[in-house]
């Protein structure tokens, strides 16, 4: 799981009202290079909770925690190849190949194995 | 804060007035077709929330999907060139969410765009996950995605499985939920208008105990007695026309699926034009004129139904219009085989699967048979089910080797 699908998802356990950002718990992460798309990151960076994404990437395990993003963000550091290329890196290169996300208002633990999410609810839970 | 739903009130009242005035079928008692209450969202008839998954499709499409994965992926690479012809129409950079993503063939389809998959199954998306895709375990019905955070979404091949018109509805309420103002979403499904009828026949119906076993039954089915037209024993085998039948698989219908090599790309597969046309409720193509008959294949035009939608409503026969039963009515439920080979079967548990009566073994085709649940849709159909979406316009929608499909656009 990238942090990008991390910024994406929200715990929909029903009658969740905050349910987000998850909070991750990361055991294994693995880097793999992505193709670097400029277009993309200028597109979404929008659509980016700068401020889950950056505390996400800082709570990853010592040897992959991201320190180099800034805490706030503005579309004019998309000027920037070096902004680019880091920010390229914390969402797209870094995997989350064990862990969970756990919802901020319930404690819902939604394990992910072997980089799969598993978003399913139980029954009581939908 | 940022997944909360705005699509039920209004729209849905105004959808659902036109269900009520639809022909009902045998398969969509007014239980069912009439969930009721736009308000509240609630499902009378078995007290369920749309959210909560029926009986029957965690039986007849997820444990299926389970067991049969890896025959299932080894079976669908060919992609559809509609669905790839969107894909690639799409501009460079955009985030794709295909809800529903099965073994992900259209996956990274556009090496411009970013992709996320998700499946209710998780065999399947473990073989997304091994191919390299970004993929996650989900339900189409509840998506655990922000709103308006992808650009495009896709659902290829999964309303169909789907058995209550709420639950259709909310799928798509969802897709529409999670793409930004101005972004696409492609709907495919399965149409009852196959331009191959005779596979119809290879189909088992699930008949007016339908109703009664699986939609209004509690939670747990009731047993099913030997008559009952759900009774595993009752399915007849489909016999593979010698020619329609294909080397790549051993299922005996693969209309949306199995047909690519068929169509090469070409005028036909380009990109589907997004013109938007206001979804008018008021004028949406609704029945047939006669309520029941299922046009010839050849008479279904290749390209479009829009035309109609700007016709007004032909009258309704009067019995259908009230519900009451039409012997002409068409069927719409269906049980559709899946043929697991022996060699393939250990996989998924088939022993104990045949045990419990769940498949059954075929010994002159080597194989263990599966059924799965579909819900058909008619001409019109999808129409009506995306036409009480108020955040969502119609930009494209057209048949396609019998399938109905729609383009939306978020508005």
């Amino acid at each position: 799981m990238r942090l990008l699908t991390h910024n994406m998802l929200a715990c929909n356990v029903k009658g969740v009202v905050n349910g987000y950002p998850l909070r991750l718990e990361a055991e294994v992460v693995a880097e793999r290079p992505a193709d670097f798309n400029a277009d993309f990151l200028r597109h979404i960076f929008a659509r980016i909770d700068w401020k889950a994404f950056v505390g996400a990437a800082r709570s990853l395990p010592e040897e992959h925690a991201v320190a180099d993003l800034p805490e706030d963000a503005e579309p004019s550091m998309l000027a920037s190849e070096d902004f680019l290329r880091r920010f390229h890196h914390a969402l797209l290169e870094l995997h989350v190949e064990k862990g969970a996300l756990v919802c901020p208002e319930t404690g819902r633990r939604f394990a992910i194995d072997k980089g799969i999410p598993n978003m399913l609810l139980n029954e009581d839970e939908v | 804060m940022h997944r909360r739903y705005s699509a039920r009130g209004g729209g849905c009242a105004r959808v659902l007035d036109k269900l009520r005035m639809k022909p009902e079928l045998p398969g969509e008692g007014a239980t069912r077709v009439i969930p009721a209450d736009a308000a509240t969202g609630q499902l009378p008839a078995a007290g369920e929330r749309v959210e909560s998954t029926p009986e029957i499709e965690k039986k007849f499409v997820h444990h299926v999907y389970d067991a049969i994965a890896p025959h299932f992926s080894a079976t669908r690479f060919a992609r559809w060139p509609k669905v790839a012809a969107f894909l690639g129409s799409l501009p460079r950079g955009s985030l794709v969410l295909d809800a529903g993503c099965g073994n992900g063939k259209y996956l990274g389809v556009n090496a411009d765009c970013l992709f996320l998959g998700c499946d209710i199954s998780a065999p399947l998306v473990n073989i997304c996950a091994s191919r390299g895709h970004e993929v996650l375990v989900a339900d189409a019905v509840g998506l655990p995605f922000r709103s308006g955070y992808g650009d495009a979404a896709i659902s290829v091949a999964v309303l169909h499985h789907l058995s209550t018109e709420g639950r259709r509805r909310k799928a798509v309420e969802e897709l529409v939920r999670v793409v930004r103002r101005g972004g696409h979403v492609l709907i495919t499904v399965w149409a009852v208008e196959q331009e191959d009828q005779s596979l119809l026949a290879k189909w088992t119906p699930l008949g007016p105990k339908y109703d009664e076993e699986w939609v209004n039954a509690s939670a747990s089915p009731q047993p099913r007695s030997p008559s009952s037209a759900l009774s595993l024993e009752s399915i007849p085998e489909a016999h593979e026309h010698p020619t329609r039948s294909r080397a790549r698989s051993s299922s005996s219908l693969i209309p949306l699926k199995g047909i690519v090599a068929e169509e090469p790309a070409g005028p036909r597969a380009q990109s589907p034009s997004l013109k938007p046309i206001i979804a008018d409720t008021s004028t949406a193509a609704d029945e047939k004129p006669d309520g029941s008959r299922v046009p010839s294949p050849s008479l279904i035009p290749s390209k479009g139904i829009i035309g109609d939608a700007e016709k007004p409503d032909a009258p309704r026969a009067e019995g259908t219009e009230m519900g009451l039963p039409d012997d002409d009515v068409e069927q719409q439920e269906y049980f559709v085989p899946w043929h697991l080979p022996y060699h393939r079967a250990e996989v998924g548990g088939a022993s104990a699967a045949i045990a419990s009566g769940f498949a059954k073994k075929d010994d002159q085709k080597g194989a263990v048979v599966y059924n799965r649940y579909y819900h058909v849709f008619k001409e019109g159909e999808l129409q009506r089910l995306v036409a009480g979406i108020e955040d969502a316009v119609v930009a494209d929608q057209f048949y396609d080797k019998s399938n109905w499909c729609i383009v939306l656009q978020k508005t």
